[in-house]
């Protein structure tokens, strides 16, 4: 492990911002830490650069407890949500700044600057200051800078989120590639899951101060360990249900008796239960004949056209509201209809869970 | 259901937006000018170079040129720290730091005066154990210093501290992740971020020590400075005597101010 946070918690006052969080980074890993905003993020980043002296647990760096090193002796690059160029240096100084204090003869520092401006694609500008930049190109001056003391390391803390789509879309393919080329173990935080899943080999997802759920991206997405998970990694609908039998394992939905046949877990008859299932898994069909599939009538509320898709809305006869996307043949508002549900794409979860 | 559109005012009909401010701003301006133009008429009626080659004169331009400076480096030199500790931590009293910073600008001059000679007069613990070793803190250039220095600082601590705070902490915390310590981050990122703001106070604290008479009044009355000069030619000669010497302090302050501009490269004190 090249970055290890060992039951990490931090208070703010008499608020507990993050609770007991552990996990760790694997040399040339790209982990991505996801949650939504106020979750507790930011104040991982802080005591993994070390400005923040967090109130209990350790962080360790290639083995060794840094909790109370100071931020210049760690060697973790940081590249923040806000632009922090140095707008009294040009490029380049900006891109030897973290040289200065390592240990680099100074022939060897203008060849990491020239290489590090070229990692970016920013060697014409080398001369230029911040803002003369564009928004997009700071950014890749702040990686240059971030990297050029090829730290152990490097954390990007929202580096997209201040960008416009298809900006945010061409530096995060940029982020990668640079990330590939250079090997650097990365923590790159973000509220975005749909950023996080594209670029992270794992992602560690939070929710209110603590881990909601560590994976690779796939694997959450589909056999989500917690309900925030579940709506947290893409759109879910939820659906409240009592289980009445366990074998097989029956819910009530409502009125409707619905058997999850490929289910395994294990609840005891009149346990109440969250099922998750996802807009994409579900479809329409207009007939209620009865079929093999789980099903339930439902009156459609509301058709949204967003180009590529439809997203229907129905009510269930339960009472709950549900999304569905459809590809084509939208059905009419006010229309009743059946909504399929595929028993392999129902999530279970207990009280326990909730 | 349609709503109804009410008729647009005759207000919306263009009327340049800035005119009513333009204008109440005008007549501030205007009171500003005016005693200033009506001042530099006078000039003509005296003979500036006369007024200013008399001993006594020279003496007073001679005692301010040497404490008015002097003032400004004490004031900048532990006032700049001050100013970033306040606008980096906060901490139990922070509000009664913060309180005494500003009370020598809230204090009449006069008063601080007074207050300056309990602390540090003849009498005092302090400016006896300063007399028995042979410096006088009162009457006396040391004195001044201790006078304008107290009425001066808090411009240099204020407009310091509003320059750090508008710097990003985060511009701080990124030098330290690059390898820099508190003080080289200090050095490198803080200090040239927020020179205009430093450069803006120290003009200011200048300007408000060289002019500084009713606490140096108290603390100092001599050796004489070029206010307290003033004062005592006017009480004599009435306003045509103090003319030559009423210019050179103008002048001494705009040459400061045009220079510490010049080489901070500020554009104006206030556009901060």
């Amino acid at each position: 492990m090249i970055l290890e946070l060992e039951e990490l918690s931090h208070r703010y006052g008499t608020e507990l911002a993050v609770d007991d969080v552990s996990f760790g980074l694997e040399s040339g890993e790209l982990v991505a830490l996801l949650g939504p905003s106020g979750c507790g993020k930011t104040t991982i980043v802080q005591a993994v650069a070390g400005h923040v002296r967090p109130t209990a647990g350790r962080v360790v760096l290639r083995g060794d407890d840094v909790t109370d090193t100071p931020p210049e002796s760690r060697r973790v690059g940081i590249v923040f949500q806000q632009p922090t160029l140095y707008p009294h240096m040009t490029v380049s100084e900006n891109v030897a700044y973290g040289l200065a204090p390592r240990d680099i003869d100074p022939d060897r520092r203008d060849e990491l600057v020239d290489e590090y401006l070229d990692l970016v694609a920013l060697h014409e500008q080398r001369t230029a200051y911040p803002a003369e930049l564009s928004g997009g190109q700071q950014r890749r001056v702040e990686l240059a800078r971030a990297l050029a003391p090829q730290p152990d390391v490097l954390v990007l803390d929202e580096p997209l989120s201040a960008l416009d789509r298809t900006l945010r879309e061409q530096l995060r393919d940029e982020i990668a590639r640079i990330q590939r080329e250079t090997g650097v173990t990365t923590l790159f935080v973000t509220h975005d899951q749909e950023e996080a899943m594209a670029l992270a080999d794992r992602l560690v997802v939070m929710n209110d101060g603590q881990v909601a759920g560590v994976g690779q991206p796939r694997t959450l997405y589909e056999s989500p360990p917690t309900p925030f998970v579940a709506s947290f990694l893409g759109r879910s609908n939820t659906l409240s249900a009592t289980v009445v039998d366990q074998h097989p394992l029956t819910i009530t939905l409502g009125t409707h008796e619905i058997r999850l046949d490929g289910t395994a877990r294990d609840f005891s008859a009149g346990t109440p239960v969250t099922c998750h299932i996802r807009p994409k898994d579900l479809s329409l069909r207009s007939s209620a004949a009865p079929g093999t599939t789980p099903s339930l009538p439902c009156d459609v509320v509301h058709v949204a056209d967003l180009g590529r898709r439809y997203d229907v809305t129905v009510q269930s006869v339960t009472g709950d509201e549900l999304v569905v996307e459809q590809s084509g043949n939208p059905p009419a508002t006010g229309e009743t209809i059946t909504v399929v549900m595929p028993q392999d794409s129902i999530q279970l979860f207990g009280p326990e869970q909730q | 259901m349609s709503l109804s559109r009410p008729p647009l005012s005759d207000y919306s009909r263009r009327t340049p937006e800035l005119l009513l401010p333009a204008v109440l701003g005008g007549i501030v301006l205007l009171y500003f000018a005016i005693p200033f133009v009506a001042f530099l008429a006078r000039t003509g009626m005296s003979n500036i170079v006369a007024g200013l080659s008399t001993p006594e004169a020279q003496v007073a331009i001679r005692n301010s040129l040497l404490t008015a400076p002097v003032s400004t480096a004490i004031a900048t030199v532990f006032g700049v720290p001050l100013a970033y500790v306040l606008a980096r931590t906060s901490f139990v009293g922070k509000r009664l730091v913060e309180a005494l910073v500003i009370l020598p600008l809230i204090v009449p001059p006069v008063v601080g005066g007074a207050m300056l000679l309990t602390a540090v007069g003849r009498f005092t613990p302090i400016g006896a154990a300063a007399a028995a070793v042979g410096i006088s803190l009162t009457d006396s250039l040391l004195g001044v210093v201790l006078a304008q220095t107290f009425v001066a600082a808090p411009f240099v601590i204020i407009t310091a501290r509003a320059g750090f705070g508008a710097i990003d902490e985060r511009l701080e915390q990124a030098s330290r992740s690059l390898g820099y310590g508190p003080l080289s981050t200090f050095w490198n990122v803080s200090l040239p971020l927020a020179r205009g703001a430093i450069v803006a106070g120290i003009v200011l604290t200048f300007a408000r020590a060289i002019g500084e008479f009713g606490a140096t009044m108290m603390v100092a009355y001599n050796p004489r400075t070029m206010p307290t000069r003033l004062w005592v030619d006017f009480i004599a000669g009435g306003i045509d005597a103090i003319v030559p010497m009423g210019l050179a302090l103008l002048g001494i302050t705009l040459v400061v101010l045009a220079a510490v501009q010049r080489l901070g490269r500020v554009p104006t004190v206030v556009d901060e």
